[in-house]
């Protein structure tokens, strides 16, 4: 088996974000990594947040920094990441690439504990970068330019120092003075060698100054003084004028000043009013904004609340530091003050924000000072404030975000053409059920009804140069209505066009006069009014008809085309007959190319499953070009041109093209690139989009030219990023569609379905699927689907958190207190803050939970039906139980039916050590037509039941280490059978027939039997590496597969001899069980498939995404990402993507450094798995070296990118 | 730089050419020749089974020996004469059954695939349970239907048993399988309950096994 790997949404969770002017001037950008991912995305002029690119750099981003040179105008990047390299880059805005400027190599590659890349900082004044390791290793690199001002890199300059471990560093701001940079470090040289643990207990954090001596080249350690033993960040103070200098220590509780001969200056933190004694404050991300005349600090605390920390000083003398209450919003990982006013958080969970300043706080009232410190005996005072509403931020835009994905089902649970993807998202209050649907989110607009069923509706300007279209013209049956759009659309009867009659075209023609086409004739309205009518011969009437701007052919009924052109004066003239063979199916005209008089291109398809290309020029008008037979009539053409690009926003260059779309009546839209010389039609590409025959329309997207195909579902056809991509609207069937652009709306579309006429506008282009979200109260854990009612069942938990009835009350209390009325009712509880509108100030989702003790843990079962997002049922379990596993289960011959089986463990705690009071398994009832849940009975069992599973009319369980069967009784379940054997403690199970696949946490797959004659459960094969599972999906009867926590996805599979063996003999291979093998099983399962994934899978499943198509395997990531693994079918394929990877990796090396077969093999070497992302990144070289490539492979490059498309095309 | 890590391109040349090669090989009969693990080549039609260091050793000069070609031949011969048994042994087994219901040889089937010691302490634990021997085992004649002992029974049943069964009609055949499935599924379920037998053939619980307290006793609705 050999598969073929591709990310189908990439992550969407942030580790850390930098913000700069990356492509130099005054714009202001953001760079984001994403794990894999480096993105660069700007706030364009509506706050929107634009990725302008993406780039998978197959290696892990763990830091990044940017710096500029001293006069400079431009930031460049610097990443940390597990390459053993520190790379810098710099944003080519021209063709829209990072480029490599520089890669220096240090170290192994992988995050190691002494191999540097996890910290970077960076002299304020871009002279030098330190890139550290969490331990010993420190290297510093002096930064310059040379005389042709290009930035030099020296060799590294070591900062080591063995035995520390190093928390955070950061650049110290002494203007320009050698450069230093600060460092919080732990030495623990004594406490290791101490074996009595007093030297552990002692150990001292300290704040180690390092100095950069430029004039002799060699890093000193030039100050070192003990620090809080709380302190776990560092924050740039500016210094060289700006400021004092020095640095921000933040520590547990308190924000302390520090710098070489200077006092501390401390100040605390202000804590809430409801956070538990027992927990300290910690700042997880800061931001420094800085003025000509100001600089302040904005730090974010672990609960969300943002500080803004100002110090007061004189010249380098720091008299008070503090600290006032900002605002507060989700935590972030990163926070990214941009100079035009936004305040970018990139979410540590859930959905990243942009957010605008409408204030910066100045009120002198601050909650804590270094003033006021209070120290008594216990320590210091704490001081406390209470959060409220946005005062300082307001959100203007959100970038949705998946991670984590705790739980992931493909079903088709709507019965719609593609299954859905069900996925259980974020954490705490800001978690949510999201139902993602393979296409683009679309905004509607405005929906009217219209007095009939309309055949077709256009929309047209009055002039070339008018910015919006002045009517929309609807056809019916038997009539023209014609509305015009202004404020309002409304019904004009003075727009000259004939309303007696249905329309077959509408359109503006020449520069300022209007065309109407209907059967019997055109009508060409005049600019002044005038009105030009053309008759048909005879009894004859038009079919169809195609137009551009200067040229009209219509087709009448029996095959004769006529060829109107206008001239000069703006008369439409006839120029040409020609007689076709038989009827004309359809037509179009290629737009008119710039700077030309007319297009030389007409396509006509006829029923006989041809389309011919005819030319228009004077010369040889009429004359056929090319021939291209089709599998079916077409039903409809579109002359879709994409002009010549040189990179600019959306990437790569492509030359001008001219691509020939008809959508065929057996529902295959068809696309070949014309010749624009010769008219020869080549490189033929076909896709089957749905039920009904493509109907294609031209419309504008992003100011070019896009393709909206209409079969059973709206399809739209757009460059993106230098890929054309066809994609499926999330929207219903259409009849007839046209661009629509007025003082609203700028691109939209404006559609027929029904009796109802519909605008609406595409957005968010280039993502895979688009999202509903349902809000849930806590951590979701794991959910199933009530198969025969359709609904969810979801089991959410949460360490440290009040039920929903405390949290109530102590609001209540709070609210009383403080006087504010509550609008905020128990419903809107539930949900945890479902929307900002419901006037609660302090809605969970965005102020978080109110912390409890750590050993508390809050737990719910949810019943959701997805189709009304209502939840049915929602059961707060009581006594500290939290539910971690969850199954459906049909008890044979038993009375009840199908009920629900939920593993909880009552008391659970990690810390010091995993303990727990109890473990139970209940068992539900589903009442009153599925919508409730009744708990039948609670069965208390000695370990957690991590996972359960329906076997022969029994309930599977693993508990801890051992795999019980019970069977359902009066009271409680009964124990009918066990095995103790496994290693550590089971975390999955599946069965097939009489196997049992269980996985278990640390020792991957298991594959036992159950003997009903015996009564006995036995392991007969199991596997020789040991993998940590997260994830496990059946695949077939002597296969699984599988994800660890290291990244990798694996499939194990049982030989066949094996597995025949294993079938055959009377005792089921217990004999072979009985004797063993070194305590293991008798057999061992062969590893099949190995691929490093790079990115925790947390769920797995074996499904197909699109209708037809092959089942893959697709898989859902801790950083919110979703991917997929399809099986090749044929060995060519696979010959050819392995030579199109290998090529790649040697042409095409990733961004940072990170070798891609390495990485791709970062713990077991990767084994038959296709990387399609790299496959995919061929379409981003440069042309020359795409046809280096493609000459290796035998092939052209045009033929290498129809292959992905393909195969991209068999995924989704 | 090569994908392992240095700079040679040596591996992925190496690599490429296996790739060639093995694209050569496709014109040989694919069960012919044999791939050892390091990479060279084994023939196997002829008798001493050669090893061959590459594809286009194979391919080109082994083949077409004269060796190669009279042990093909031989090879051809065998496998002719091999199917014309299989083909008469299928005719023969084809008119062979015609006289027996097809569900009767299918329980014949089932029979003999279980062992004989199982079979044995099956007969003997039902027997010492004392239970009526009519559907105890499969292997029992059908005229025997009445309340004898099945002791006696044995003796005559080992002489009788394939004449008779080919006798027996149909129906009684089937009745029979029916209500040893029957029986059979019933033992099964309270083993798989967590019953269990003694040395007498009583049923007793598993003290690993949890019951419900008013589960029914098998001894006394089995004894009826």
């Amino acid at each position: 088996m050999f598969l073929y790997s591709l990310t189908l949404q990439r992550a969407t969770g942030m580790v850390c974000a930098i913000n700069g002017s990356f492509s130099g001037g005054k714009s202001q950008e953001i760079v984001v990594a994403r794990g894999k991912i480096l993105d660069l995305l700007r706030p364009d002029d509506n706050g929107k947040l634009q990725t302008l690119l993406s780039v998978e750099i197959f290696g892990v981003i763990r830091s990044l920094a940017q710096f500029r040179l001293t006069g400079a105008q431009k930031d460049y990047i610097v990443v940390g990441s597990d390459s053993g390299r520190v790379v810098i880059l710099e944003y080519n805005k021209e063709k829209n690439y990072f480029d490599k400027i520089h890669q220096e190599t240090f170290g192994k590659s992988g995050c190691r504990r002494i191999v540097p890349g996890q910290y970077l900082a960076i002299d304020p004044k871009g002279r030098a970068a330190m890139i550290g390791a969490c331990e010993k290793q420190k290297l510093v690199y002096v930064l310059n330019r040379d005389t042709a001002t290009r930035l030099t890199i020296s060799s590294p300059l070591e900062a080591h120092k063995s035995h520390t471990i190093t928390y955070s560093i950061c650049g110290v701001d002494c203007g320009f003075d050698n450069p230093i940079f600060a460092a919080i470090e732990l030495d623990y040289s004594e406490a290791d060698q101490d074996p009595t643990g007093v030297a552990a207990s002692e150990a001292q954090k300290h704040l180690t100054f390092y100095e950069l001596d430029l004039g002799l080249n060699h890093v000193s350690r030039k100050w070192s003084d003990q620090v809080d033993n709380g302190a776990n960040m560092l924050v740039t103070v500016p210094g060289g004028g700006d400021g004092p200098s020095g640095v921000l220590v933040c520590a547990e509780n308190f924000v302390i000043y520090k710098n070489q001969g200077h006092p501390d200056v401390r100040a605390v933190i202000p804590r809430r009013a409801d956070l538990p004694a027992e927990r300290g404050v910690l700042i997880v991300s800061a931001a420094m904004h800085k003025q000509k005349s100001m600089f302040f600090f904005l730090l974010q605390t672990e609960y969300g609340d943002i500080f803004k920390v100002t110090l007061d000083h004189d010249n380098d003398r720091v008299k008070e530091l503090k600290i006032k209450y900002f605002d507060t919003i989700p935590v972030t990982s990163s926070l990214c003050v941009l100079k035009s006013g936004f305040l970018f958080a990139a979410s540590e969970f859930g959905n990243h924000a942009l957010y605008q300043f409408q204030a910066i706080g100045d009120d002198p009232d601050v909650e804590a000072s270094s003033a006021t410190l209070m120290e008594t005996e216990e320590g210091f005072q704490p001081v406390f404030f209470q959060p409220r509403k946005l005062k300082n931020l307001v959100r203007i835009d959100q970038v949705e975000s998946l991670m984590p994905i705790m739980d992931m089902k493909v079903i088709n649970l709507f019965e719609e053409e593609t299954p859905q993807i069900f996925s259980l998202c974020g954490r705490g209050p800001r978690s949510t059920l999201r139902i993602l649907r393979p296409g683009l989110a679309i905004s509607e607009m405005a929906v009217s009804q219209l007095p009939g069923v309309p055949s077709a509706v256009w929309t047209v300007k009055k002039n070339v140069n008018d910015e919006f279209d002045a009517y929309i013209v609807v056809s019916f049956a038997n009539a023209t209505l014609v509305l015009s759009i202004g404020e309002t659309v409304e019904e004009v009867s003075d727009s000259g066009f004939l309303d007696t009659t249905p329309s077959l075209a509408v359109s503006l023609i020449g520069d300022d006069s209007l065309m109407q086409v209907h059967p019997s004739g055109i009508r060409h309205i005049r600019e002044d009014g005038r009105i030009n009518e053309w008759r048909t011969p005879g009894k004859r009437t038009i079919a169809k008809v195609g137009s551009n701007r200067l040229q009209v052919v219509i087709a009448l009924n029996g095959g004769e085309l006529i060829y109107f052109e206008v001239d000069m004066t703006g008369q439409l003239m006839e120029v040409e007959k020609h007689e076709m063979s038989g009827d004309v199916a359809c037509l179009d005209i290629a737009p008119v190319p710039e700077g030309r008089q007319r297009s030389r291109f007409l396509a006509v398809g006829s029923y006989d499953n041809t389309i011919r290309i005819l030319s228009l020029d004077p010369d040889d008008c009429m004359q056929i070009l090319s021939l291209q037979s089709v599998s079916s009539p077409p039903e409809s053409l579109l002359f879709l041109e994409v002009q010549a690009s040189f990179g600019g926003e959306d990437g790569a260059d492509h030359p001008a093209n001219l691509f020939l779309n008809a959508g065929l009546q057996n529902g295959v839209l068809f696309r070949t690139v014309v010749d624009m010389v010769t008219g020869q039609v080549s490189d033929a590409r076909s896709r089957f989009l749905g039920l009904r025959a493509p109907k294609l329309f031209s419309i504008t997207v992003r100011g070019r030219r896009a393709m909206l195909c209409l079969s059973s579902r709206p399809w739209l056809g757009y460059i993106h990023q230098g890929h054309f991509l066809l994609t499926p609207l999330s929207y219903e069937t259409l009849e007839y569609a046209a661009s629509f652009s007025s003082d609203q709306c700028a691109e939209g579309v404006v559609a027929v379905a029904g009796d109802a006429l519909r605008v609406f506008t595409i957005e968010r282009l280039g993502e895979t699927f688009n999202e509903t979200a349902i809000p849930l109260r806590y951590t979701p854990r794991k959910f199933v689907v009530q198969p025969k009612r359709k609904s969810l069942i979801i089991i959410e938990s949460d360490q440290g958190a009040f039920t929903a009835e405390e949290r109530e009350a102590s609001k209540k209390e709070c609210f009383d207190a403080a006087g504010i009325g509550e609008n905020g009712n128990a419903e809107q509880m539930e949900n945890g803050g479902e929307d900002e509108e419901n006037n609660d100030p302090l809605s969970d989702e965005q102020y978080g939970y109110p912390k409890a003790e750590s050993e508390r843990w809050v737990s719910c079962i949810r019943v959701l039906d997805p189709r009304t997002t209502q939840t049915t049922c929602l059961l707060e379990l009581q006594d500290n139980e939290a539910a971690f596993s969850i199954c459906t289960v049909n008890f044979h011959d038993k009375e009840y039916g199908t009920l629900l089986a939920v593993g909880t463990a009552k008391g659970l705690q990690y810390w010091p050590k995993r303990s727990f009071d109890a473990g139970y398994i209940h068992i539900y009832r589903f009442k009153e037509d599925g919508k409730v849940l009744e708990l039948l009975h609670k069965t208390q069992v000695e370990g957690i039941p991590l996972a359960l599973c329906q076997f022969q009319g029994r309930l599977l369980a693993g508990i801890g280490s051992v795999l019980r069967l019970y069977d359902l009784g009066k009271r409680r379940l009964l124990r009918k059978c066990e095995n103790k054997l496994f290693p550590n403690t089971i975390t999955s199970i599946h069965t097939y027939r009489d196997r049992i696949y269980v996985g278990d946490i640390q020792e991957s797959f298991h594959y036992c039997k159950y003997r009903r004659d015996e009564n006995q459960l036995y392991i007969f094969a199991d596997d020789t590496v040991p993998r940590w599972l997260t994830a496990a999906t059946h695949v077939d009867f002597d296969t699984m597969a599988g994800a660890d926590k290291f990244g990798n996805l694996y499939f194990v599979r049982l030989p066949q001899d094996v597995s025949d063996e294993i079938e055959e003999d009377p005792t089921g291979g217990k004999i072979k069980w009985e004797q063993g093998k070194l305590n293991g099983a008798p057999n061992k399962v062969e590893e099949i498939i190995q691929f490093h994934v790079g990115d925790v899978v947390t769920c797995l499943q074996k499904a197909s995404l699109i209708p037809g198509g092959g089942e893959g395997l697709v898989y859902g990531t801790v950083m919110g990402s979703v991917g997929a693994l399809l099986p090749f079918t044929s060995r060519d394929d696979v010959d050819f993507f392995s030579h199109l990877e290998m090529h790649l990796r040697q042409e095409h090396p990733p961004l940072c450094g990170r070798d891609h077969m390495a990485y791709r093999s970062a713990y077991f070497p990767v084994k038959d798995v296709i990387d399609g992302d790299l496959c995919e990144q061929f379409p981003t070289l440069p042309v020359d070296m795409q046809r280096k490539i493609a000459d290796e492979l035998d092939r052209t490059p045009a033929e290498i990118l129809k292959k992905l498309e393909e195969i991209r095309n068999k995924i989704i | 730089m090569s994908v392992f890590g240095g700079d040679s391109w040596g591996r992925e040349a190496q690599y490429r050419k296996r790739r060639v090669d093995d694209l050569i090989i496709e014109g040989i009969d694919g069960c012919g020749y044999k791939k050892l693990p390091n990479g060279k080549l084994v023939c196997l039609l002829c008798p001493h089974h050669p090893v061959l260091d590459t594809p286009l050793m194979l391919s080109q000069m082994h083949v077409k020996g004269s060796r190669h070609r009279a042990a093909e031949s031989e090879q051809k011969e065998r496998e002719l004469s091999r199917q014309y048994q299989i083909n008469k042994r299928i005719a023969l087994a084809d008119s062979s059954s015609t006289a027996v219901s097809s569900t009767s040889s299918e329980v014949r089937c089932g029979s003999t695939k279980t062992p004989l010691i199982e079979q044995v302490h099956k007969a003997a634990s039902e027997i010492l349970a004392g239970e009526s021997p009519q559907c105890s085992t499969m292997d029992k004649s059908p005229d025997v239907r009445s309340d004898i002992c099945y002791y006696k029974k044995e003796n005559q049943s080992i002489a009788k048993s394939n004449a008779t069964e080919v006798v027996a009609a149909p129906e009684v055949a089937f009745q029979q399988q029916l209500d040893y499935k029957n029986r059979r599924e019933r033992e099964l379920k309270l083993i798989s309950a967590g019953w269990k037998r003694d040395a007498h053939g009583r049923w007793f619980k598993d003290e690993n096994v949890e019951f419900d307290s008013d589960e029914e006793d098998p001894n006394v609705y089995l004894g009826q």
